[in-house]
């Protein structure tokens, strides 16, 4: 039979072994190796050429097809499982899950708080909160001075949540300045984080751009945006940044959008270098500045 | 496929995914598996036993458990690591579910653990779903079928299903595909379209 140049040059290579010049070498025996092998494998699709299971018992790889499938079943479950402790392993997944629990604390501490305080008003006939300005962190801990039977243990569980709720931010920022430090410093470390949570990792956050950032934990308003032409969202999670809340009304989309687009950059130089850059920061901080003057 | 009093089912040991059980038979439910949408609303679809199938985007395993029952082997392609954690689990009481974390954009990533098969079924949250399935087109045998669940709104929002519906086929034809039907997944799943193709040569 007569065969082009290439399909002579080429090595065609399969899970259980591979196919060069005529001849068929199969896979190692032990799955360690096999596995090793397998992991490095790539194969561009258009010079794939299908394999039957038959070649791979010609081949002397498997015995029958009994055996192609189960040790195939085996390596490929191994090799996923693998894959999958890989990508959990990286630092962002980790501080994914960090502020998400973070925020969910809070939602948690801000429910018992409401409930406990509506207890302790049954308790206490006089009490109010009218014309009060004390935040509930300072409210909870008087209250459990002078609170009655079992509203007293609830009125702890609720302090020692705010505790490790206070010990889980710091945690929360000191991970975000090592994680994404360039991000870190435009932003501060608990808005990065939260914007990394938002984006599921890393590296979708740093695949975004400005104007994917600058919306991103508004996805109600943008779909309705959409969906239904109302006025766009001017700003999401980043809204949380002082200097997005804190700007006037006129100037606040412009802000967002100038510190949105330096965002997307430092997420890259987050992802692609991952150490901090001083004077890209500078300029970055200096141009949302100048924007709010 | 095996129907108990109307009721879709497959054969296989149960406890997945909490499914029911009727006459030692698994409930494939309509509204929790697409596949088993378009079965319900499509009196000519089968799947016939013992076939090869490449599975994209396979998710937690539960529509994947079901098609294992039926087939000889499911290829089960899935990229986020959470979902997979799950379908290994499923994998280990399925010799016949080969797991696979990997991208569906990018064959070059797996074609090398896969063989020639009979079915593809598609269903991921992709914008360029066409593109996808005409770049697993090699894995397919001549005449071999495609079921493509599309999911309109992660194509495009806010254009009507039939438009997106009709771009999409129209590519699958220039890709090396023969669309067969379409239909929309009504009432059990919104803005999804199914669409059956078989691949030309």
């Amino acid at each position: 039979m007569l065969r082009g140049p290439r399909s002579v040059r080429v090595t065609r290579r399969y899970w259980w072994g591979e196919i060069g010049n005529g001849v068929c070498t199969p896979a190692p025996a032990d799955d360690g190796a096999a596995l090793e092998r397998l992991a490095a494998l790539e194969t561009p699709v258009d010079r794939w050429v299908p394999a039957r299971w038959e070649d791979a018992v010609a081949c002397g790889a498997v015995a029958d097809r009994a055996a192609y499938l189960a040790r195939l079943h085996r390596l490929a479950s191994r090799l996923a499982a693998i894959r999958v402790a890989e990508a959990f392993r990286s630092p962002d997944i980790e501080l994914a899950q960090m502020v998400r629990a973070l925020d969910g604390l809070d939602e948690a501490i801000n429910l018992l708080t409401e409930r406990a305080v509506e207890w302790y008003s049954t308790q206490d006939p006089g009490f109010t909160r009218k014309f009060s300005t004390l935040p509930s962190r300072k409210l909870v801990p008087l209250l459990a001075a002078r609170a009655k039977g079992p509203l007293r243990p609830l009125l702890a569980e609720i302090q020692s949540l705010a505790e490790g709720r206070a010990a889980l931010a710091r945690d929360v920022t000191r991970a975000a300045d090592r994680v994404m430090p360039n991000s870190s410093a435009l932003v501060g470390g608990l808005v990065a984080a939260r914007l990394l949570a938002a984006a599921g990792s890393l590296d979708a956050l740093a695949r975004l751009p400005g104007s994917g950032l600058q919306v991103l934990g508004a996805r109600t308003a943008l779909f309705s945006h959409i969906r239904s032409g109302t006025p766009p969202p001017k700003h999401g999670l980043i809204f949380q940044h002082r200097r997005v809340h804190g700007a006037p009304m006129a100037v606040r989309g412009r802000v967002a959008r100038a510190l949105a687009a330096r965002l997307a950059i430092a997420a890259r130089i987050d992802r692609y270098r991952g150490e901090t850059d001083p004077s890209f920061i500078e300029a970055a901080n200096a141009r949302i500045d100048e924007v709010l003057t | 496929m095996i129907w108990r009093d109307g009721t879709l089912v497959s054969p296989g040991q149960g406890g997945v995914y909490g499914e029911r059980m009727r006459g030692g038979y698994r409930v494939w439910d309509p509204r929790r598996s697409k596949l088993a949408a378009l079965a319900h609303l499509d009196p000519a679809f089968d799947l016939e036993a013992g076939l090869r199938v490449l599975y994209l985007g396979a998710a937690n395993g539960t529509t994947v458990s079901h098609v294992a029952d039926y087939a000889e082997v499911v290829y089960a392609v899935e990229f986020a690591p959470r979902p997979m954690q799950d379908l290994l689990a499923v994998a280990r009481r399925r010799p016949n579910i080969i797991p696979i974390l990997a991208d569906a954009n990018r064959p070059e990533q797996y074609a090398h653990l896969l063989e020639p098969v009979e079915l593809l079924v598609q269903d991921v949250a992709q914008p360029h779903q066409a593109a996808i399935a005409v770049r697993n087109r090699p894995f397919l045998v001549p005449g071999g079928r495609l079921i493509l669940m599309l999911k309109v709104r992660s194509i495009e929002q806010g254009r009507p299903l039939e438009e997106v519906g009709a771009e999409a086929m129209a590519a699958l034809e220039v890709g090396g595909y023969a669309v067969e039907s379409s239909r929309p997944l009504l009432p059990y799943h919104r803005d999804h379209l199914a669409i059956l193709a078989t691949r030309r040569n």
